[in-house]
């Protein structure tokens, strides 16, 4: 890996200011704007971290890209020379705001992996990444000989997990058809609920987040029969995923984008997405 | 039936070693606990004066105290009592329970207190212990029935605890909190049921809210009503055909009022969710003829009979909600009338008995209501407020309401209606909320608040409005948002806190500044209640940060709060 030596050594002097800035720790005693920064309970006990030679990263497996980040911060974590502490986050809650995130950072990780990249999206609090991948919302069928969107008869029902970019883009393009060459579009909650509902035959059609398809038919062969359509007319639904960070850590950020850059540029990420076969591609 | 002899000498064992444990306390303690009574239906539909047995103090849901010691003579020598930390961090939103000298706190920990009301001193907590990942929050109000205090969690349960030892006495689940079901209010007993609604329906949990009905002696739940409309009817036809497992939202969030002569609890359902109308598959609407887009029951008050869970009638008042602009609060019986009024601030009436619509009165700036049909009530939405996918549009009031969950109470005395009510407006846009896996809820609305383009810089008011003609009486006015639920007694006084850390009383008939506190320890988010103790009148108030109106602290930057969120009960008194 004669690119890995090449990073390291690039890597050596900003990991000492990364160091010194992983040393300083998340800044949380500053004086809350209440919704800009939400409220850990017990903040105010969790001290400052000594393992500083660590790149502390959190995934959460209701993500159904977890092992795949996970894998990528791994490698992050050998580009920058730090040994990678991860914690994988266990839970059955389905949905969670993402100010549940702040405490968990605060104690477990200073990198939370597995985050769309949606300009303005985030809260003054959150610092994000530079995407390791792109990926997209994909329109998925159980109908073998529908090959297009463009190809659906209207009046038949679209199920779009609820407001996604793409769902966003679905409604928005509905709106400015004739009422008698729509398609009916049914929100649901999760990405799992809209790919349920298209099994159950509910919808036609369901908009989903590609890695939620990709992870369903590596596990259930009841998804095993569906299949992605082209989205004509709409343009492909894309966006990247990275990672987040406090918006503090400023210095961290900026040298796992480093990262990012030079493990895109050398084909390790590239290579590790073919790995798992999943449906994304490694952004330039 | 055998029994086992081991399992009963142990059982044996304990119980006398808890006959020992309550004879001792019973002789180390001289206080309230000793004496302290079982609630009867009797006292619940006529609570003793010195009491505040439920949320809203009485089952009209007026939210007024009979008592008069303090009085506008006096009410300028109110000082500190006493005063009670409770647990930091969460939000809470507290209504204090008092009963016969006993008062009952929960708070955002959920550990459940109860305190001596005259001395401040504690007498027993329980612990219900929340899962690690449920955020601590309290519950704006709670029970108390026979010898129970019977409180709900955000973890979707509902516990009794015995009112003189603390001692659990059931617990029942009542939803699966990993789906986002939560309760962020109490229950309300009624003929003999406990009533109670659940909250946040969104995305998780395909097919919205409901009320349940529960066996008093067990928690065990008899009946279920949905709070969204289903099945082949009108009103199960309201949602423009997307079906059940797509709709969300018509959270139950605030606990109703008990009307004994009908036998009918009034409870006010929220909006559905998503907000924005477009994304939530509610327009453009169906072109079916059998389907409409009103989206019952959301923004509405369902009647429902507590023995049986039928739902007697319901009244919309919002239909096809697209701003989070909830008519979901108190709803108050007053002679054949209930009354309430939502965030967009316009008071109504409906009749009690079949809920013809009545009347309305409007109150803050607003500017999403063009008219309403005097006949049913109806309302004509200004279109230009509708938020639009790649559009900004700007209404007034926003999202948290020109009045929020703080509550408005009711005095005989005046005959007149008291609201807390804030002015704001709102620069709204419609954005994606998907920014990682999991972590998709929201509302899909941004709201960037303003302050009125026409306002004086008076972001918080008291108004008084006298319900026989509805005419205007008083209005305070003041720079930050009023935050707590308004407190009228029989003593002339209205009682209402600030967020910027102020209990103000007025003069309840012509709304004159009597007295203020000294500024407390954080905002005041809560609902004030008064009660008696060892023959002496109190004022309860806790102070807290509670994310109500305590959003439009980015409208009062200046307005600086203690940024651990610290929690106080507080407890006033005249001098002895």
């Amino acid at each position: 890996m004669p690119f890995a030596y090449a990073f390291q050594r690039l890597a050596a002097v900003p990991l000492a200011l990364a160091m010194i800035a992983l040393l300083i720790g998340p800044t949380v005693a500053q004086e809350a704007e209440f919704d800009a920064v939400p409220f850990a309970d017990g903040q105010w006990e969790i001290g400052r971290r000594l393992d500083e030679s660590q790149l502390r990263y959190c995934v959460d497996k209701r993500d159904p890209a977890w092992e795949v980040a996970a894998a990528i911060a791994d490698a992050i974590a050998s580009g920058l020379l730090l040994e990678p502490q991860r914690h994988v986050v266990e839970s059955d809650i389905v949905v969670e705001d993402v100010t549940k995130v702040y405490a968990r950072m605060l104690k477990h990780c200073d990198v939370h992996m597995g985050f769309k990249l949606i300009p303005e999206g985030y809260g003054s609090w959150i610092s994000v990444t530079r995407a390791y991948y792109d990926t997209q919302y994909v329109f998925v069928t159980a109908d073998p000989d529908l090959q297009r969107l463009a190809d659906l008869p209207p009046g038949r029902a679209i199920g779009a997990t609820v407001g996604t970019s793409a769902h966003i883009r679905l409604v928005s393009y509905l709106s400015a058809l004739p009422a008698e060459r729509r398609w009916p579009a049914y929100p649901y909650g999760t990405n799992d609920l809209a790919l349920e509902s298209l099994l159950d035959g509910v919808v036609d059609v369901a908009l989903v987040w590609a890695p939620n398809l990709w992870a369903k038919q590596r596990q259930d062969p009841a998804y095993a029969n569906l299949h992605v359509i082209d989205s004509t007319p709409l343009p492909p639904t894309t966006l990247g995923v990275g990672a987040i960070v406090l918006s503090d850590q400023k210095f961290l950020r900026n040298a796992i984008d480093e990262a990012i850059v030079a493990l895109s540029a050398d084909g390790t990420f590239a290579n590790l997405l073919e790995s798992y076969e999943f449906p994304a591609t490694v952004v330039p | 039936m055998k029994t086992n002899p081991r399992l009963s000498a142990i059982v044996a064992i304990a119980a006398s070693m808890t006959s020992m444990l309550a004879v001792q306390a019973a002789m180390a303690q001289d206080g309230p606990i000793d004496s302290i009574t079982p609630v009867t239906e009797e006292m619940l539909l006529n609570p003793p004066d010195a009491d505040w047995l439920m949320w809203r103090r009485t089952y009209d849901g007026w939210g007024y105290s009979p008592l008069e010691e303090i009085n506008k003579e006096n009410v300028d020598e109110l000082e500190l009592a006493w005063s009670w930390g409770m647990s930091p961090g969460g939000r809470t939103q507290e209504t204090p329970l008092v009963h016969d000298g006993v008062m009952f706190i929960q708070n955002a920990d959920h550990r459940i207190q109860a305190l001596d009301a005259a001395t401040g001193d504690l007498i027993w907590e329980y612990q219900h212990e929340l899962p690690d990942d449920v955020n601590p929050g309290g519950e704006r109000s709670k029970a108390i029935f026979g010898d129970n205090l019977i409180v709900a969690t955000r973890d979707a349960h509902i516990i009794a605890l015995d009112i003189k030892t603390g001692q659990l006495v059931w617990d029942q689940q009542v939803a699966d909190y990993n789906k986002g079901f939560a309760f962020s209010s109490g229950p309300l007993v009624a003929n003999g049921v406990i009533v109670q609604g659940m909250t946040n329906c969104s995305n998780a949990q395909p097919g919205g809210c409901f009320f349940t009905g529960h066996d008093v002696d067990t928690g065990e739940e008899i009946w279920r009503v949905n709070t969204i409309a289903r099945g082949d009817t009108p009103e199960g036809n309201s949602w423009n055909g997307v079906p059940l497992e797509s709709r969300h939202g018509a959270s139950a969030w605030i606990t109703g009022s008990y009307d004994p002569e009908q036998n009918l609890i009034f409870a006010g359902v929220g909006q559905p969710y998503p907000w924005n109308v477009e994304i939530a598959g509610l327009t453009p609407p169906s072109s079916d003829p059998n389907v409409t887009n009103e989206a019952l029951y959301t923004n509405s008050t369902l009647a429902i009979d507590p023995n049986s869970g039928e739902l007697k009638w319901y009244h919309q008042y919002l239909a096809t909600d697209s701003l989070d602009l909830d008519y979901v609060y108190e709803r108050m019986i007053i002679d054949d009338m209930l009354v309430t009024t939502g965030k967009i601030g316009i008071i109504e009436a409906i009749d009690r008995k079949d809920g013809k619509w009545l009347w309305a009165k409007e109150t803050v700036p607003q500017n999403v209501v063009l008219s309403i049909d005097q006949e049913t009530g109806e309302k004509e939405i200004n279109p230009d407020v509708i938020p639009v996918i790649g559009e900004t549009t700007f209404n007034c009031p926003a999202d948290p309401g020109g009045r929020a969950w703080q509550a408005t109470s009711y005095s005989p005395r005046t005959g007149a209606l008291y609201l807390p009510t804030v002015e704001f407006c709102s620069n709204t846009t419609v954005n994606p909320l998907d920014p990682g896996q999991i972590y998709t809820g929201g509302g899909l609305q941004t709201y960037s608040r303003v302050e009125h383009p026409d306002g004086d810089g008076n972001i918080g008011q008291v108004r008084a409005v006298k319900l026989s003609d509805q005419s205007d009486m008083w209005e305070y006015r003041q720079y930050a948002p009023v935050t707590t639920s308004t407190l009228p007694t029989a003593g002339g006084v209205v009682f209402v806190g600030t967020l910027d850390r102020k209990l103000i009383a007025f003069d309840d008939e012509t709304g004159d500044v009597l007295w203020e506190s000294g500024k407390l320890s954080n905002s005041l988010e809560s609902f004030p209640i008064s009660y008696e103790a060892n023959g002496k009148q109190y004022i309860a108030v806790v102070a807290n940060f509670g994310n109500g109106l305590g959003r439009l602290q980015s409208l009062t930057p200046d307005v600086k709060l203690p940024p651990n969120n610290p929690v106080t009960l507080y407890v006033f008194a005249l001098p002895d």
